[in-house]
């Protein structure tokens, strides 16, 4: 369908894209890469009066690094995302992640800050933040602040920004030493996850010194598997250890029943893909 | 009509692999589609859908909608209940059939959810859409119907009330009675094997690329009707009927369709909205779907109850063959809806012999879209029933699933051979084709490694599935049609032209909608004829210029539409026989026609090309006494059999017991067609078939809530397979030409589909007969295999 | 579909029969919504449910079909419908008070049913959501019974005293812990009494209910959840309004 009819701004700044969203009240509705937007907009779920496109502003693009962080620019594409190699050397999980996403059409609009800011807990990158625990920087009316990935994610498709807030990029702390692997599992190659999960681990010898682990699709929001972690460190980095602490995964996740699967479903698949998750990270 | 009697030609251009003449227009959709059609003064529609199941229509009023901008006009089912007439179902298969009225728009009742109850005419399609928000419809919601077996059950709440049952018709075939087989009931009495099953085919959506779009135009003295459709001819017949247009006022026109499936083999609701928008408004309309209505509102296929039994002697000889269907007609009757079980019925026999057999279907009302045609349409569902319950035989004689299929089949040498059905099959070799695709799979090695597995338990299990099919296409002979009560005829038509300048117009009456017909047809004329494969031009879909012909599906193309324009290209060569002999001065005995040359037999020397000849038919200055100036031929074809194709597809499969997750190793398709015109367009249409059928058994489901909302309205929750998901497909053919015509083919548009949905279920089901499983829903989502190796233990 | 709720509160039949006709201890419970109009048994009003970028406006009416004192017993029929055609919802409310010596028992049972694009999706946590928002409801509900006292008078508008919970992102905080249905968010606002106004003839305009940020659900795609609820509250809140107006 046709969407219905809107307002059209183009800021070339921040401040410009801030002060137009604020001037709209609660009825406007930022544009990113619209790989999420444009589908609710076309169907008629979403009919904002104002759409503030991000598009005109540069400094929200790309990758680049300051100090111990990687800084990634909101209106940083997929594609450049998965073929930066800052990303590659100091946050490989986000690569993989990435890589994971829809497909390649989708991942040439679509974009790192609009895919975490749309907060769909179905989707692949807002479990890698967490898990990386990513620092989200916010401009608003008020000025500038920063949100930490476990506050960013509020509820399904609620994030921390205000009606009048632009996301203007993530910063990931840099890390070596760490192995990861994204562990995806869906119906079709360019579904959502049914269940995904994002593993990160430090090994110390022969076994695990630290782990990450977050989990899509297990809630309303990204999941940070506390438990499984836990339970992973200082254990044996082979299958029997790994298993036993990836029994721990539902632990602070409420699945949901829908068409794709059940809660309890899930449930089990979350077991199965953290353990398959973290002996890829492993290696 | 005379046969060429001197030696044909080696075919150059049959058989070879053209890359297809049409495709570059097609893939870069640099063409006309029916949505590129922009006439002056044209208005665009957009049309209100019903919310409800089922509801009364209380109040509607589209007052607030005419002060819209841009909107011209706005009417309801009211405005034109007494003009609009009902829409057809040109199949109605018994004398005593439930029919209820289906108009286009919905007057004072609706039936299922997106079915249309107003619309509204405006100068952009984006204003016509806004204005739809402001349409004021009240209703009273009543009972929703759902469920196949309680519509049926005593009490039960009524689609059409005023039919008093949900019941559309009963349907029975018996061999004993019909007098081509015996009895079931002794056969079954006292058989040492009685295996008794239930399966569901699954209601999907044929999700044609290219969403349906009609154009009307009322101007002057003739009605035209642009339209994605499949069916032309057809639809400018139904269209005269239903509106009283006479029929030579009527012009239909299906440019370039992007796939129909099936799916737009209909005569739709929206076509004739347009049409009665287009007369009430003097203007001309279109309607272009969008992809959420397309999925809600194009007619959906399959949702069929199966209950199979079967009789066998202990050694796995099939003694008795029973089989009883529900199936979903939804809240109407389409074009074909009741019949299209019907035609499965023919093939549950399959490829065995069957001493006696007996199909009875019940069609029933619910308050869903209608089901009607869906690639394969019966046949698909035919197979699917039978070879899961063979495997089921297999497994229970504890027999290699390919020996009990060996021990039931026509022989090679038996054909032609008149099954149970009274259908004379034409010919196949079962035999052939089976030992093939062992060898391609690798069938043996596979076998052992499935035991190793078992035996390891190992995680990874493996499946193997067989599907060894046949199926009847080419509809069809007109005589069979008439007496199942089918509305048309199945012959085919065409034309061919010879310009003065030597090139070739084809007129067919096939409407092709992808499958290269344009190039297959080229072909067999620059055979026939001997010109160059660019020379041809061929047309088809405008019935101003394709006057007459029955449309394109059920894999009826090549197999009635190329024999008819083989035929027309034989009479042109006749045509041109007396003309040559006159011109090399010889007697037309003495020529021999090789590619496109007439000669005199035995000589050397210059002969005359078919080009001379149509050159100096053109001038006419010099010809026989009484010989007509032309070349150009008609012919008109009615099949005096089905085709049957057959086949025998081999799925391997590997199953993640952890998470259910199904993946095919490798699939294997040997298929025998006949005579084959195009390799390429052949794999194609093998590939693009089992694609769908892999998506009947793995992926796709439709799926309707308690309250009749379809909740898989968009492709999120839809699954369609795309070619990421699917593995690489290794075929090959045998070749047992179609007796009774000299081109020798047979179909092959649906027989993918047909044959690889119980291949992959077989597989997945094999995988998991250690634990206990002998069955497993479509679709085998991982959660359903999931769910089956927990639960399968406990059965 | 049917969803329950049940709660009980600590006071006693006839004295929670009373305090549940007071509306402005009660319509604040339900936000999102205006009422537009009463007439007799009959009432108009909107409810908007917003979730995420996902914004639905339902205009419908509903009307009283069973009130029955002597039984505590009510029921009401509700239909709303969203104002760019995105589709309908319909609800069908019974609530019933049953005396437990000094504790009233509430069951309310709900009957809804939405269709259009909310209801094309592979959702099926609508009773979830609907569940835990209906929750909320009796929640804040049984808060107010579990009062008591004598009226409070004054204006009677949900939406406004919401609004203020749900505005902006930024509340989030509270919002965010509330895990399945706590009141905590909604009742500081109500501590301190509204100043007495004549009627309750004026609706402000209610903000948006960004119901996950008050309730916290878990479904994947809760959209068509909101819809029906959103018709769940026009219900329920016309029943509390309707009982104020027939004093």
């Amino acid at each position: 369908m046709i969407p219905a009819s809107f307002d059209y701004s183009r800021p070339s700044s921040v401040d410009e894209a801030v002060a137009a969203l604020a001037a709209a009240g609660e009825d406007a509705k930022v544009l990113a890469g619209g790989q999420s937007l444009l589908p609710l907009l076309r169907l008629r779920l979403a009919a904002p009066s104002v759409v503030v496109d991000l598009g005109g502003i540069a400094e929200l693009r790309g990758v680049r690094e300051d100090g111990d962080d990687l800084v990634i620019g909101s209106m940083t594409t997929h594609a450049t995302v998965l073929g930066d190699p800052l990303v590659a050397q100091h946050a490989p999980l986000l690569a993989q992640a990435t890589a994971t996403v829809a497909d390649r059409q989708v991942r040439h609009l679509g974009t790192f800050g609009g895919s975490l800011a749309h907060a769909d807990p179905a989707s692949d990158l807002p479990a890698v933040a967490l898990a990386v625990d990513a620092v989200f920087e916010i401009a608003g009316p008020g000025g500038r602040r920063s949100v930490p990935a476990a506050e960013f994610f509020v509820d399904y498709l609620t994030s921390a920004l205000a009606a009048d807030e632009v996301l203007t990029a993530v910063r990931v702390p840099k890390r070596s030493g760490w192995t990861s692997h994204y562990e995806k599992f869906n119906r079709t190659a360019q579904a959502w996850a049914v269940v995904g999960v994002a593993a990160m681990v430090r090994r110390s010898n022969g076994s695990i010194a630290e782990a990450r682990v977050a989990l899509t699709n297990m809630g309303p929001r990204p999941v940070r598997a506390s438990a499984v972690e836990s339970a992973l460190a200082g254990a044996g980095a082979e299958q029997g250890a790994v298993a036993a602490a990836a029994a721990h995964a539902l632990e602070g996740a409420e699945p949901s029943s829908d068409l794709n699967a059940s809660a309890e479903y899930r449930g089990h698949l979350a077991k199965v893909l953290t353990e398959r998750a973290v002996l890829a990270a492993l290696g | 009509m005379t046969i060429t009697e001197e030696p044909a030609a080696p075919a150059r251009e049959v058989g070879a692999a053209r890359t297809r003449k049409e495709d570059a227009r097609l893939i870069t959709g640099r063409t006309t589609w029916t949505d590129n059609v922009t006439l002056p003064g044209m208005l665009h529609l957009a049309i209100l859908r019903s919310p409800f199941a089922h509801a009364r229509i209380t109040s509607i009023d589209v007052g607030p909608a005419l002060s819209e901008p841009g909107v011209i006009a706005a009417f309801t089912g009211r405005d034109v209940a007494d003009v609009q007439g009902a829409l057809p179902c040109a199949w109605v298969v018994t004398e005593d059939t439930v029919h209820p009225d289906h108009g286009a728009l919905a007057v004072d009742t609706v039936r299922h959810v997106g079915e249309p109850v107003a619309v509204v005419a405006a100068r952009s399609r984006a204003e016509a859409l806004d204005a739809l928000a402001a349409i004021e419809v009240d209703y009273e919601p009543l009972p929703v119907v759902l469920d196949m077996e309680a519509a049926l059950a005593e009490g039960a709440d009524l689609v059409h009330p005023d039919k008093g049952t949900n019941k559309s018709y009963t349907w029975v075939f018996d061999s004993g009675e019909a007098g081509t087989g015996e009895s079931t009931g002794p056969a079954f009495e006292g058989a040492e094997v009685v295996l008794k099953r239930r399966y569901v085919q699954q209601r999907l959506i044929p999700a044609f690329m290219e969403p349906r779009s009609v154009v009307v135009d009322p101007t002057g003295d003739q009605y035209t009707i642009w339209s994605a459709t499949q069916i032309p001819h057809i639809l400018k017949l139904m269209m005269s009927l239903i509106t009283g247009t006479p029929e030579h006022k009527m012009r239909v026109v299906a440019p370039d369709v992007g796939g129909g499936f099936g799916g737009k083999l209909q005569v739709t609701p929206e076509e004739m909205i347009a049409f009665l928008a287009a007369k009430r408004l003097g203007k001309p309309v279109k309607y272009t779907e969008s992809r959420s209505d397309s999925l809600l509102s194009a007619h959906h296929g399959r949702d069929v109850i199966q209950d199979i039994e079967i009789a066998a002697t202990r050694e796995g000889k099939l003694l008795g063959l029973k089989v009883s269907l529900i199936a979903n007609m939804g809240a109407y009757l389409g074009l074909v809806t009741p019949g299209v079980p019907i035609l499965g019925a023919f093939m549950y026999n399959a490829i065995y012999k069957v001493p006696a057999y007996r199909f009875e279907c019940v069609g029933v009302f619910t308050n869903t879209m209608y089901t009607d045609a869906y690639r394969g349409a019966g046949r698909p569902e035919a197979t699917y029933a039978i070879e899961r319950i063979m495997d089921e035989l297999a497994v229970e004689l504890n027999l290699d699933p390919i020996e009990v299929r060996r021990r039931n089949w026509i022989q090679h040498d038996e054909f032609p051979f008149t099954t149970v059905c009274g259908l004379e099959y034409d010919s196949g070799n079962y035999e052939a084709a089976t030992a093939k695709a062992l060898e391609m799979l690798g069938y043996d090695e596979l076998r052992r490694e499935q035991e190793r597995r078992r035996q390891e338990n190992d995680p990874v299990q493996i499946g193997i599935g067989t599907s060894t099919y046949t199926e009847m296409c080419g509809l069809a002979p007109s005589r069979v049609l008439g007496s199942l009560r089918y509305g048309a005829g199945g012959w085919e038509s065409a034309s061919v032209r010879m310009l003065p300048t030597g090139k070739v117009e084809v007129v067919t009456g096939s409407s092709a909608h992808g499958q290269g017909h344009e190039t297959a047809w080229s072909q067999i004329v620059a055979d026939s004829l001997g010109v160059p494969f660019d020379d041809v031009e061929v047309l088809h879909g405008d019935t101003r210029t394709s006057h007459k012909g029955m449309d394109t599906y059920g894999s009826r193309s090549l197999a009635v539409g190329g024999i008819a324009l083989f035929n027309a290209c034989n009479k042109v060569v006749d045509k041109a026989k007396p003309i040559a002999a006159h011109m090399l001065e010889c007697d037309p005995a003495d020529l021999e026609f090789s590619g496109g040359q007439f000669k005199v037999r035995g000589t050397p020397g210059e002969g005359k090309s078919i080009q001379e000849i149509a050159l100096a038919v053109f001038a006419a200055h010099d010809l026989p006494d009484g010989i007509e100036p032309t070349l150009d031929a008609d012919a008109t074809y009615d099949p005096v059999n089905f085709s049957f194709p057959h086949g025998t597809h081999l799925c391997a499969v590997e199953v993640d017991t952890q998470t259910g997750r199904v993946s095919i190793r490798k699939y294997v398709a040997v298929d025998d067609i006949g005579r084959v015109v195009n390799p390429l367009i052949v794999e194609g249409q093998v590939h693009g078939g089992i694609a769908q059928g892999v998506a009947q058994a793995l992926y796709e489901e439709a799926i309707y809530d308690a309250d009749g909302n379809l909740v898989t309205g968009t492709f999120v929750d839809y699954t369609l397979p795309s070619a990421a998901d699917l593995p690489d497909f290794d075929t090959d053919r045998t070749e047992t030409p179609a007796p009774g015509h000299p081109l020798g083919t047979k179909g092959v548009g649906e027989a993918g589909t047909i044959a690889s949905t119980p291949a992959v279920v077989n597989a997945v089901v094999d995988a998991l007969r250690p634990f206990g499983v002998n069955d497993v829903p479509m679709p085998c989502t991982p959660e359903r295999v999931w769910r089956a190796i927990q639960e399968g233990g406990a059965k | 579909m049917k969803l329950e709720q049940n709660f009980t509160v600590p006071v006693p039949v006839e004295q929670a029969w009373e305090v549940l006709l007071d509306l402005h201890r009660v319509a604040p419970c339900m936000p999102g919504a205006t009422l537009t109009s009463v007439e007799g048994d009959e009432f108009t009003g909107n409810v908007k449910v917003k979730l995420g970028p996902i914004m639905l406006t339902y205009n419908g009416k509903g009307r009283f079909v069973e009130r029955d004192e002597a039984a505590r017993r009510v029921v009401i029929e509700a239909s709303g419908r969203d104002t760019r055609s995105a589709g309908t919802a319909a609800a069908t409310v019974t609530a019933q008070l049953v005396g437990e010596g000094d504790q009233t028992r509430v069951d309310v049972l709900t009957d809804l049913s939405i269709t259009g694009k909310p209801a094309q999706f592979g959702r099926s946590m609508i009773s979830d959501v609907s569940t835990k928002l209906l929750g909320q409801f009796a929640d804040c509900l049984a808060g107010r019974l579990a009062e008591g006292g004598p009226p409070a008078g004054g204006a009677v508008v949900g939406g406004a005293t919401a609004g203020a919970d749900t505005a902006g992102a930024a509340d989030s905080g509270a919002a965010a812990e509330s895990g399945a249905g706590t009141a905590g968010a909604a009742v500081p606002a109500m501590s301190a009494p509204a100043a007495p106004t004549a009627t309750v003839e004026a609706p402000a305009e209610a903000e948006a209910v960004d119901l996950f940020k008050v309730v916290g659900s878990t479904a994947a795609a809760r959209r068509a959840a909101v819809v029906g609820l959103g018709a769940a509250l026009l219900a329920v809140l016309a029943w509390v309004v309707v009982r104020v107006f027939r004093r």
